[in-house]
């Protein structure tokens, strides 16, 4: 069963900007679903949409059957968001600001603090909890947010960007929680992410959006197969160069091909190769290189969107703006 | 109002945890009131007709007080809207807005807070203009109905000016905003009142002004039962018709930023 539809949802920031355009994703119950884009594609405006932080232009969505504009305060009770941003309060402490939140959801005191110890056990905040938020590493920090999307064991879960700024150790921790969570709370759980390799380990089904438009939707599998094999990549000394070898390679027929460069998808790279590059050298002509990617999300989403994931580059942005953030508080 | 009691909790910590708030809050009124006691002073010169400027005050301050608690409300008030601005822009308004809190109970949190905040503060006022030397001299039949008119009237009073300046931050995402407004009205709301002169000294024109100022209604009420406690006939209705002007102003305020908060706030 769908626990999301969404309906041509859509977002049109002020100046035109169509954040998200004509979404249609179907979500399944119980299952963890990606959202992958590069950034400005749209995942937390989606995100924002679907937890009724703001309102579509047009379009709706249906979340656990209830609609997100004329029944916005019933899917509130039910969702827990764990926004983009560092949202608990660094002036209060760990365990103030999930008491907080259980309050905002009329969870009793005595079943609010069991929730919080078990959360907080989790993901091992404990002895952290009496601390001021303001005193806490990056890592604790995503991981007390993390937890103060729970307090009130919601049925779905949203997660935007939950390991955004964790190094690489913290992150496979934060993998390993989410998994846990699911697993023993059976919940649905919604994360965006631009970390292909967190995607593909964490979820069952997952969407590629890029510039508010889906470009393809299914399970990992599904899609690194839908690839249909490698990718290889030529790159040529000349134009002139490249032209006459796709002439010379003409039973290969390229994907893609830009002034010097040939893309080409190929069943396996490896029985391939020496066709490519015997007649080639035949003829003389040496190309620069040659790249071989394996299918893996990385593909996938070259394959769709035709250019890579700039993974770093958005890493190093959100990662100056939280510091900027944190210095503008104090 | 479901919200309000734990984001108004928050709120509160947020302010004593915050020493340089905390203690510039504190000091503030003591500034304010050696300051505004002395600098305005109109008194000097005028010899023993003083008193009658003063509207039977033995000093300045004790005419003043009521002012400078006024003003003490506005410059306060405006936290409300800065600290709405800053829950959007560290995304903190976000978790609020997906959770089944009434969005009012967000606005009316800082609300409340402030009023707080401002009640502690002119207690210290008083505190401080009774400590100074020449300070406040208060009438010997002030009665507990004094103290809870005054109390009445500086919550009335901070209500109305914390709830008008975070109604503008509904939808503002800019600090800079609320602070040009602040600096656009509090000063002109300030002088033309009867917060710090008495209308005979001011141009016709400004009394005519001040009249309708709210600042000027909550001003002349703590003045009139300061200066003279227990009031005569034309004293009470002076006091009654400037409270049920503020009672008023207040409560439309509240209903507006009420209905405005619940549909327009945005992140
Ligand atoms: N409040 C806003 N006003 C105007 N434009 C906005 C606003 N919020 C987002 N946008 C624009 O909408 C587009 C999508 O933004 P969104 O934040 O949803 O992207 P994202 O996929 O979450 O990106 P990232 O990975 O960087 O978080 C971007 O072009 C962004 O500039
Ligand atoms: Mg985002």
């Amino acid at each position: 069963m769908n626990i999301i539809e969404t309906e041509n949802l859509t977002k049109i920031y002020k100046g035109n900007i169509r954040a998200v355009d004509n979404l249609n994703l179907q979500i399944e119950e119980g299952s963890i679903y990606g959202l992958l884009g590069p950034n400005g594609a749209g995942k937390s405006t989606t995100i924002k949409m679907l937890t009724t932080v703001i309102k579509p232009t047009s379009g709706t969505a249906r979340v656990a059957g209830l609609d997100i504009i004329k029944q916005s305060m019933e899917v509130r009770r039910i969702i827990g968001l764990v926004p983009q941003d560092l949202t608990t309060d660094e002036d209060l402490k760990g365990i103030e600001n999930l008491m907080m939140v259980a309050k905002f959801y009329d969870v009793p005191t005595a079943k609010a603090r069991e929730n919080i110890d078990r959360l907080l056990k989790l993901v091992d905040l404990q002895d952290a909890a009496k601390r001021l938020v303001g005193q806490y590493s990056g890592g604790m920090r995503k991981r007390l947010e993390l937890i103060a999307g729970l307090v009130h064991e919601p049925k779905i879960l949203f997660l935007d960007e939950p390991t955004l700024g964790l190094d690489v150790q913290t992150r496979s921790l934060m993998w390993d929680y989410i998994k846990n969570i699911q697993e023993t709370k059976n919940i649905t759980i919604i994360l965006t992410s631009h970390y292909l390799e967190e995607v593909d380990a964490l979820s069952d089904k997952l969407s590629i959006i890029n510039r508010g438009k889906l470009i393809v939707s299914g399970t990992p599998a599904e899609l690194k197969n839908n690839v249909g094999g490698d990718i290889l990549t030529m790159s040529f000394r000349s134009a002139e160069d490249m032209n006459k070898s796709l002439e010379i390679l003409s039973n290969f027929q390229p994907t893609k091909v830009t002034e010097k460069t040939a893309r080409f998808k190929v069943k396996s790279s490896e029985v391939v190769l020496p066709e490519i590059i015997e007649p080639l050298k035949r003829n003389g002509i040496e190309p620069l290189r040659y790249q071989v990617d394996k299918p893996s999300l990385d593909t996938v989403f070259m394959d769709y969107v035709g250019r890579a994931l700039p993974e770093e580059e958005g890493e190093g942005d959100s990662r100056k703006m939280m510091m900027n953030l944190r210095r503008l508080r104090r | 109002m479901s919200g309000l009691l734990p984001l108004t909790s928050r709120e509160i910590k947020k302010w004593y945890r915050n020493p340089t708030f905390f203690i510039v809050g504190l000091l503030q009124p003591f500034f304010w009131i050696a300051l505004f006691g002395s600098a305005f002073d109109i008194t000097r010169g005028f010899g023993a007709a003083g008193r009658l400027i003063l509207q039977g005050a033995p000093n300045y301050i004790t005419f003043i007080i009521g002012g400078v608690a006024t003003t003490t409300a506005l410059f306060t008030g405006m936290f409300s809207g800065m600290n709405i601005i800053w829950d959007r822009r560290l995304g903190t308004l976000g978790r609020f807005l997906s959770s089944p809190i009434h969005r009012s109970s967000i606005v009316f949190s800082k609300i409340i807070s402030a009023t707080i905040r401002i009640l502690v503060q002119i207690l210290i006022l008083f505190i401080a203009a009774l400590l100074i030397p020449n300070g406040l001299e208060i009438a010997s039949s002030f009665s507990a109905f004094d103290v809870i008119l005054i109390i009445v009237t500086v919550t009335l009073v901070s209500t109305l000016f914390s709830s008008i300046f975070s109604v503008i931050a509904i939808r503002v995402t800019r600090q800079e905003t609320i602070m040009g407004i602040v600096n656009l009205v509090n000063l002109p709301l300030m002088f033309a009142s009867f917060a710090l002169f008495p209308k005979q000294l001011m141009a016709p024109w400004l009394a005519d002004i001040a009249q309708y100022n709210p600042v000027s209604w909550s001003a002349t009420i703590m003045r009139t039962v300061i200066i003279n406690g227990s009031l005569n006939a034309s004293q009470l209705s002076t006091v009654l018709n400037n409270f049920i002007a503020l009672f008023i102003v207040t409560v439309v305020v509240i209903v507006i930023t009420y209905v405005l908060s619940e549909s327009e706030i945005r992140q």
